[in-house]
């Protein structure tokens, strides 16, 4: 029997001190069950095993530094220590950090999650957006020094330089990483012209790629009226981004390429349309011609024809102006050319005639030669600055 | 500045290059006019290709406004 009599107060106060003193600083193992995310930031849960469990709280603040967002019936390891609420009589577990009991416990999370959102439709087909057939305006939501991000550059400069690109950049991977994809999203979403969004990140192990296995995340995708491709990790990597987005790409790189056509691709395709345009254009002439001819052999239409020379004349003139226009450009640089070798010939003779020297030329043609020289015929001295015509016989002026 | 007038016309002028391309087949077009369009087309073609051996990457980093997180980013 007990000697003294305490109040509760007192002997509240007792277990408190107790408790706290000899539990300050536990690792305990549990599955989380009842978890609630209070609006004022702080987590209230039961961490329990088969026989017991027990009441925790992780504060706003602490949490943040928690890479995932617990579920229920998921199995971690915390980091804690013990505190009593004397007004209710109980105690509980102060949260101070917070980690998956294994990386089975991540993909456990990653199944229930990916079961809830496709219930929820954000995995739907009919939801998909078409992506843009060429993009002129590309954003991505990557880290700013990331490799994915060099290698998506290397890639538009390489390909379709023409492209402009837009980066959000974001955390991630680890503290506020999701949040931060997230905002991402929503802030390349304000932009007007944006027509197509990457979120891409490199490589990594299941804990790095987390953020992108997020609700958070998932909801910015789904909300985002721009078309999103995701490329995140490498090829075996699936993430919830993956699934929730418009289009799915393998890795960075390969999102980028599946966005911008090949330079080499564009190029042909514009060459096709001028063979095309050609092609349809003598069809057009060659079915012009022949109406034109059916007409002329057609027993019962006689149409005045002089209508029909016209028409036949007009017909041959367009036929001129498309070649023409064909051959304009190279006509165009043959005379430029032949312009410039004249130029440069003619160039050549008047700085020797500059020099003093005097050409001499004969009915029409220049005599090098004194042998070549007729004595009794008129000729024309060309000296640099002008010509002389001696018409007279030269002897008789002598 | 020069950059986004290329590349804003650039899609265009595909687009235009391609519809120039449909209605040379419609017969109802007489000759003027499909010389005209003809003519169009390969200046086009040529505009175009041009744009695409001058072009030089554009990239640009979008800062976020502070107001940002008050928006809409609610999770359930």
């Amino acid at each position: 029997m007990a000697d003294t009599t305490l109040t509760v107060s007192e002997i509240t106060r007792l277990i408190k001190k107790d408790l706290e003193e000899n539990f300050s600083s536990l690792s305990i193992v549990g599955e989380i069950s009842n978890f609630k995310a209070h609006s004022s930031g702080h987590w209230y849960f039961t961490l329990k095993d088969s026989d017991a469990q027990i009441s925790c709280t992780m504060w706003r603040g602490v949490n943040n530094y928690v890479f995932f967002s617990p579920q229920d019936g998921m199995k971690v390891i915390i980091i804690g220590r013990i505190t009593v609420y004397p007004p209710r009589g109980n105690y509980q577990i102060e949260v101070r950090a917070m980690q998956p009991a294994g990386v089975g416990e991540l993909q456990l999370a990653f199944e229930k999650l990916k079961e809830k959102l496709q219930r929820e439709g954000l995995f739907d087909l009919e939801n998909k957006k078409e992506l843009p057939e060429l993009p002129m305006k590309i954003g991505i939501v990557t880290s700013i020094g990331g490799a994915a991000l060099k290698d998506m550059i290397s890639v538009a400069k390489r390909r379709f330089p023409l492209v402009e690109i837009s980066i959000a950049s974001c955390a991630v991977q680890g503290i506020g990483a999701a949040e931060s994809i997230a905002e991402a999203i929503h802030l390349l979403n304000k932009q007007n012209d944006v027509e197509v969004i990457v979120v891409a990140r490199g490589g990594g192990s299941l804990e790095d790629l987390w953020a992108f296995n997020e609700e958070i995340v998932a909801y910015a995708i789904y909300k985002s009226k721009i078309p999103v491709v995701t490329g995140i990790g490498h090829e075996i990597d699936f993430t919830i981004a993956d699934f929730v987005a418009d289009y799915r790409a393998a890795t960075p790189t390969a999102a980028m390429e599946i966005l911008t056509p090949e330079k080499e691709e564009i190029e042909n395709l514009i060459r096709n349309f001028d063979d095309e345009l050609t092609e349809k254009m003598y069809d057009k002439i060659a079915g012009i011609k022949e109406q034109i001819s059916s007409a002329l052999h057609s027993y019962g239409f006689r149409s005045p024809f002089d209508m029909l020379k016209l028409y036949n004349q007009k017909v041959d003139s367009a036929v001129y102006r498309v070649n023409q226009t064909i051959d304009k450009y190279l006509t165009i640089q043959k005379n430029k050319i032949a312009l410039l070798a004249s130029k440069l010939s003619a160039n050549d003779v008047q700085k020797t005639l500059a020099k003093g020297f005097v050409l001499v030329k004969q009915q029409d043609k220049f005599v090098p030669r004194a042998k070549n020289f007729q004595s009794a015929q008129p000729h024309t001295l060309i000296f640099y600055d002008d010509r002389i015509e001696i018409k007279k016989n030269y002897e008789e002026k002598n | 500045m020069k950059k986004k007038t290329n590349q804003s016309s650039f899609k265009n002028d595909l687009q235009r290059l391609e519809e120039i391309s449909i209605l040379l087949d419609s017969s109802e077009l007489d000759l003027e006019e499909a010389i005209s369009l003809y003519e169009e087309g390969i200046q086009l073609s040529k505009k175009c290709l041009e744009t695409l051996t001058t072009a030089e990457l554009k990239v640009n980093e979008l800062k976020a406004k502070i107001d940002f997180k008050n928006d809409d980013d609610s999770l359930n």
